[in-house]
């Protein structure tokens, strides 16, 4: 907690922080902007908060009144929201200062931050590579150690994929456990907002702080604020289940090495190692590459150049406005994945991609509480299938794109609550482990996490 | 190709998105390799007999069915592009009204 006297100068130099990372292109609300408001936010803050001075960094797609909130899209280029996130709200009830805006992948759709309308965000370690994504900008700023915290939000694994990918720690809650109030939809069955930190103290303190429910929000759950767990001395009594599904023959053998590691470190503080199967994971990547460019198709239908954002002009009548607007405001991955969309749910279509999709996401969930059901506590798998991938290496293909995140679209299909924390480096670049705990445990996925990170050489080559 | 040229445009025009002729040949590609992709799932019988999955809340809370204001910071007009005298305003509806000329389905 920062003392009240202290927050104009814990604004200063989060600004002064924030401007020595611009060349990562992570923050796009002006340095100017960012400045002045944390200026005035530190004379307002809460100062017995529990989150008092911590400067928190917000993706483009969640609204704040303090800044615009473009989503990373010329659609929406320069809008500013009336209202605010319950999520913001509540953080700056807890005394934190909202600092600006991140860089996203247009609409959250993509996976290295190569798809924002406002250039590519450049991971920290290593320019020429990508920091994930869609929550790319996010990761990056903790990461460099701009901000102790950020939000983002994933519908397929758009927190914990650039958390991996930039060697920070990021939470996806349960679905509901979070208000998606204030959070632009794209994929509704599936968004929530998710966290970043440099600890997974860090994390979970922001976590517990925009958790609860919300009756804005009527996908969020009647339950309390997230308790936080002490930090446990063990972990004797947990059995951690292995799918053999997450480690395929070609997964990078530095991820692996890195997380046999981390697997025998778990197994030294007392838990229990038990491989299971989840044997309709190889279906998850198609099963969300239907069910979210459906929903996106029917959220993004609101864009049309009449309620909000810039109208691209010249129209002569209102449907050739429309069609003017999106076809010029939507970058290229948001028009392919609503004409996706759009194909999946027409007539003649919706039976063969979408109906059946939904009855996949059934059986991938089900596979999931058949383990939970079978004693075991957590599940313990890579984050990703490599380390971060050079900038414009899967531009060219959508699909290859698609299979960065191979590992994490299963917790949002099933809902459950994941997170992942860094267990070492591959070639001098961060490789993530992946936590996954049955829906609400998000206190039992915590324990294991403060444990883990204890012990695991977080920046040392695997 | 899982779509045609003439698939993708009418899809674009479904959806109301304009798709440049120039743009389409890429898009036609790309848009067949994603659904070849995803139509993968078909070849599992076990589909059939699953029932939809939807997280959540298993019963939705809803809120009282009373007109209030909404809390929002500043009115629609400021973040319209065209607002006058409480409506948004777009161009004539051009397209629709020739359509029912055509049929004549319209009223007096």
């Amino acid at each position: 907690m920062t003392a009240a006297a202290d927050l104009p100068r814990v604004a200063a130099d989060t600004a002064d922080r924030l401007a020595r990372a611009e060349p990562l292109k992570a923050l796009l609300t002006p340095m100017a902007d960012v400045r002045a408001s944390l200026a005035t936010q530190a004379t307002r803050v809460t100062p017995a908060g529990a989150l008092a001075g911590m400067p928190v960094v917000v993706k483009d797609n969640i609204c704040t009144l303090e800044f615009t909130t473009s989503c990373g899209s010329r659609i929406l280029e320069g809008y500013r929201s009336p209202f605010e996130a319950t999520a913001i709200a509540r953080l700056k009830a807890a005394g934190a200062l909202i600092a600006g805006k991140t860089n996203c992948d247009e609409f959250a759709m993509g996976s290295s931050t190569e798809h924002s309308a406002y250039g590519r965000t450049h991971h920290p370690l290593d320019p020429e590579r990508v920091p994930g994504g869609s929550s790319g900008g996010s990761a990056a700023l903790v990461a460099a150690g701009a901000v102790p915290a950020a939000l983002g939000s994933e519908t397929g694994g758009s927190v914990r994929q650039p958390a991996a990918f930039c060697g920070v720690v990021g939470i996806k809650p349960t679905y509901g456990r979070v208000s998606r109030y204030g959070l632009v939809a794209f994929g509704s069955s599936l968004d929530q907002i998710g966290v970043f930190g440099r600890t997974v103290s860090d994390a979970a303190r922001v976590l517990r702080a925009i958790s609860g429910h919300d009756p804005l929000d009527a996908t969020c759950e009647d339950r309390d604020a997230l308790a936080l767990p002490a930090e446990p001395e063990n972990l004797q009594g947990f059995v951690v289940g292995i799918p053999k599904e997450y480690f395929p023959p070609d997964l990078d053998p530095g991820v692996r090495r890195a997380c046999e590691r981390a697997l025998g470190l778990l197994k030294q503080l007392g838990a229990s190692l038990r491989e299971v199967s989840l044997p309709h994971t190889a279906h998850a990547i198609p099963t969300y590459y239907i069910i979210a460019p459906a929903e996106a198709s029917s959220n993004l239908a609101r864009y049309d150049g009449v309620r909000y954002g810039p109208r691209f002009d010249g129209a002569v009548d209102v449907r050739a406005l429309y069609r003017s607007t999106r076809g010029q405001g939507f970058g290229p991955e948001v028009r392919r994945r609503i004409l996706v969309g759009t194909y999946v749910l027409s007539s003649g279509y919706y039976d063969a991609y979408y109906r059946r999709a939904q009855r996949m996401r059934a059986l991938i969930a089900q596979d999931f509480r058949t383990v939970f059901d079978r004693g075991v506590d957590l599940l313990f798998t890579p984050s990703t299938p490599s380390p971060p991938f050079k900038a414009g290496e899967k531009l060219g293909d959508p699909v290859a794109m698609y299979l960065a995140d191979i590992f994490t679209v299963t917790a949002n299909l099933a809902g459950l609550p994941a997170l992942t924390l860094p267990i070492g480096r591959v070639d001098g670049l961060p490789v993530g482990g992946q936590l996954i705990a049955p829906a609400f445990l998000e206190d039992e996925m915590l324990e294991a996490a403060f444990a883990l990170e204890r012990v695991v050489p977080a920046t040392g080559d695997a | 190709m899982s779509v045609s040229r003439d698939e993708v445009q009418k899809i674009a025009r479904l959806a109301e998105l304009h798709v440049d002729d120039a743009a389409l040949p890429a898009l036609v590609e790309q848009m067949s390799r994603i659904l070849d992709y995803v139509a993968q799932i078909a070849g599992v019988a076990a589909t059939e007999s699953a029932k939809p999955f939807i997280p959540g809340p298993a019963a939705t809370r809803f809120r009282g069915d009373t007109a209030e204001p909404a809390p929002l910071a500043f009115p629609p007009a400021r973040m319209a592009p065209a607002f006058r005298d409480g409506f948004f305003l777009v161009p004539r509806l051009g397209a629709f009204e020739a359509s029912a000329q055509g049929t004549g389905e319209e009223g007096e």
